[in-house]
């Protein structure tokens, strides 16, 4: 791996770890608060693509597992993959790298302006999709939750998320417009 | 601090405390019964009263996290009765404490080593290299606080003129501004020659 | 210092940034002035081996920037134009220190180098203090002790008092004027270059003056006019 994107991927865990530190705001009609920091995963995916979007979560989750506060609430350590919602965090990791994929498919397809955008919304909500699909597993598996009660739970958080993708999706066009494909080397 | 009979726990290798804890939840994963989970519950409280102190304080600060376990438990008494909460309670509460105890006694360098030797497989798949690891997790604390910087300065910026806060005027400028120094970062490290260790890119001849 | 460059030039998207050159550089220390543009801190790259030359070659104290460009790095230290960006870890100990890896030394001999290089510069009291939290002045000094304890042969440096105020300027002016370091220095700050040895004009991807401070500099300011 070059120096560049070294920095670049440790650069998205430091913008996933700060978007967590903004307080969660209440949107319109959505009963929970959002928090920021799933954009940076969003990000990350979109922006570096799959490989390194990947590495920026992996990175996430080894410093979380170092015992080092940066998830949304400062949380960290090893309690947090014992957690309900320790499936959320590990789902980051096949999303980042997922949206990744998609988004360096629709990067390389001939196409600009609105048809980026639809194509980039696309991978960000394939990535929410996959952090939900693993947060709902786990909540199932290690929680003892019964598929209904796991689904139902997770819908609340769903549509912050989709806003979120939305918001990944714009920030990551305009970025594409700036820097191309340059970014990263591989 | 620990106790000094606590000094035991510190002395572990980091790989022993995290098998020891993997090996604790699949045991507490085999029973269903509270009583049993009970008596293991409390075994380990004891245990860290002894041990390890340090550890229930911050397992007790970590309250969301405590929360949201007994929110859970509620949700299962509704609706599967209170022998299943109990079984979760008891559960994930004894397990948020053992993990915290491995946290509490491991130090961050201890950590970083058993991450760079535990990735030494991955070297093998090409993913990057060991050594990496630490530089990284350094880039990322180094990089925290300038990206918190460059947040706040961008909101100030905005309230300042008056601007509502839009996501283009706020995360684009804070992250194309990153970019840049990102670039000067990556040329540092290969000009001050601290991957050495490692294999790097050539730089082919341009200005 | 012994620095040849032999017909070298630098190209950047098939423009000449650099047209061919053939210089020898031996003085302790040399300026390198010129306007935006004018290649000067491509040259300055060129002797650490960051750009590599498109023809020709360049040979920095013996050894050619393109083949040996590790042994290159090693005697060369380089200060980029925003320093900040240099320091890697968060504490500035930790960062001296990360720097002096490859020198593979003992614990106590790289504490003790790190104390040596922060008492040197008069900045001993920032050894525990983090990279966000340090002026830009302080910033500048900070890289620099990082880029001395690997006792480089050479010390290039980037507009070094680009943006810091008087105090700060004076400091790094004077830390600058104390190195027994051969010095190379890119800057618009002309009073840096006072008691140099030899300046160097770039205009447009060439040396248009070379010789001592004052002619340079009189040069340099009839070119603005």
């Amino acid at each position: 791996m070059d120096s560049k994107s070294l920095v670049l991927v440790a650069l998205f865990t430091a913008i996933i770890v700060v978007l967590g530190l903004i307080p969660p705001i209440m949107v319109a009609v959505i009963p929970v608060p959002i928090h920021a920091q799933s954009l940076g995963v969003l990000l990350a995916g979109i922006v570096l693509g799959a490989r390194h979007g990947a590495l920026s979560v992996l990175l996430l989750i080894a410093l979380v597992a170092i015992g080092l506060p940066v998830l949304s609430g400062g949380r960290g350590g090893l309690s947090v993959f014992l957690s309900p919602t320790a499936g959320y965090l590990l789902g980051y990791l096949p999303a980042a790298w997922m949206t990744g994929w998609a988004a360096d498919r629709v990067h390389d397809l001939p196409i600009r302006g609105w048809k980026v955008l639809a194509g980039l919304l696309a991978a960000a909500i394939l990535g929410v999709l996959i952090t939900h699909v693993v947060g709902i597993a786990w909540l199932i598996a290690y929680v003892g939750l019964s598929p209904l009660e796991a689904i139902v739970g997770d819908l609340i958080f769903v549509p912050g998320d989709l806003v979120k993708a939305a918001l990944a999706a714009y920030v990551g066009r305009i970025i594409h417009e700036n820097f191309g494909r340059r970014l990263i080397a591989s | 601090m620990t106790a000094a009979p606590g000094a035991v726990l510190e002395r572990l290798p980091a790989t022993t405390k995290l098998a020891a804890l993997f090996c604790i939840s699949v045991l507490l994963f085999l029973t269903t019964s509270p009583s049993l989970l009970g008596a293991a519950a409390g075994a380990i409280l004891v245990a860290c009263l002894l041990l390890c102190r340090e550890a229930l304080v911050q397992w007790l600060k970590a309250w969301p996290l405590l929360l949201t376990i007994g929110i859970f438990a509620l949700w299962k008494a509704f609706a599967d009765g209170y022998h299943e909460a109990l079984v979760l309670l008891l559960r994930l509460g004894t397990l948020s404490l053992v993990a915290t105890v491995v946290t509490v006694t491991t130090s961050i360098r201890q950590f970083i080593d058993t991450i760079t030797r535990l990735a030494r497989p991955l070297e093998k798949l090409g993913i990057g290299n060991a050594h990496d690891i630490g530089l990284a997790i350094g880039l990322v604390m180094r990089l925290i606080p300038d990206v918190r910087q460059r947040y706040l300065a961008v909101v100030d910026a905005h309230r300042a003129r008056g601007l509502p806060l839009r996501p283009s005027t706020l995360f684009v400028p804070m992250i194309i501004g990153m970019l840049k120094g990102a670039d000067d970062m990556a040329n540092a490290i290969d000009a001050r020659g601290i991957r050495a260790d490692t294999r790097t890119e050539k730089k082919v001849g341009h200005g | 210092m012994d620095i040849v460059f032999a017909n070298a030039s630098a190209k950047f998207a098939n423009r000449n940034v650099l047209e061919p050159l053939s210089i020898r550089l031996t003085e302790h220390r040399i300026g390198i002035i010129g306007l935006n543009g004018s290649g000067k801190s491509t040259f300055a790259r060129m002797i650490n081996g960051l750009v590599f030359p498109h023809a020709g070659s360049v040979v920095t104290n013996g050894f050619e920037t393109r083949q040996d460009a590790e042994r290159v790095r090693s005697i060369v230290g380089y200060i980029f134009q925003n320093p900040a960006n240099q320091i890697v870890l968060p504490v500035v100990r930790d960062d001296i220190a990360l720097g002096m890896k490859r020198l593979r030394l003992g614990t106590r001999e790289v504490e003790q180098r790190v104390s040596d290089v922060l008492a040197r510069l008069g900045i001993g009291h920032l050894a525990e203090r983090r990279a966000h939290e340090l002026s830009g002045g302080e910033v500048q000094l900070v890289a620099l002790a990082a880029v001395l304890a690997t006792s480089p042969d050479i010390v290039i440096m980037d507009e070094p008092t680009n943006q810091l105020d008087l105090r700060n300027r004076n400091m790094v002016t004077r830390t600058i004027r104390d190195l027994v370091e051969d010095v190379i220095v890119v800057t618009h700050d002309l009073a840096l270059l006072a008691n140099f040895d030899r300046v160097l004009l770039f205009h447009e991807g060439r040396i248009l003056a070379d010789g001592p401070a004052e002619n340079v500099i009189a040069r340099y300011e009839e070119l603005v006019q």
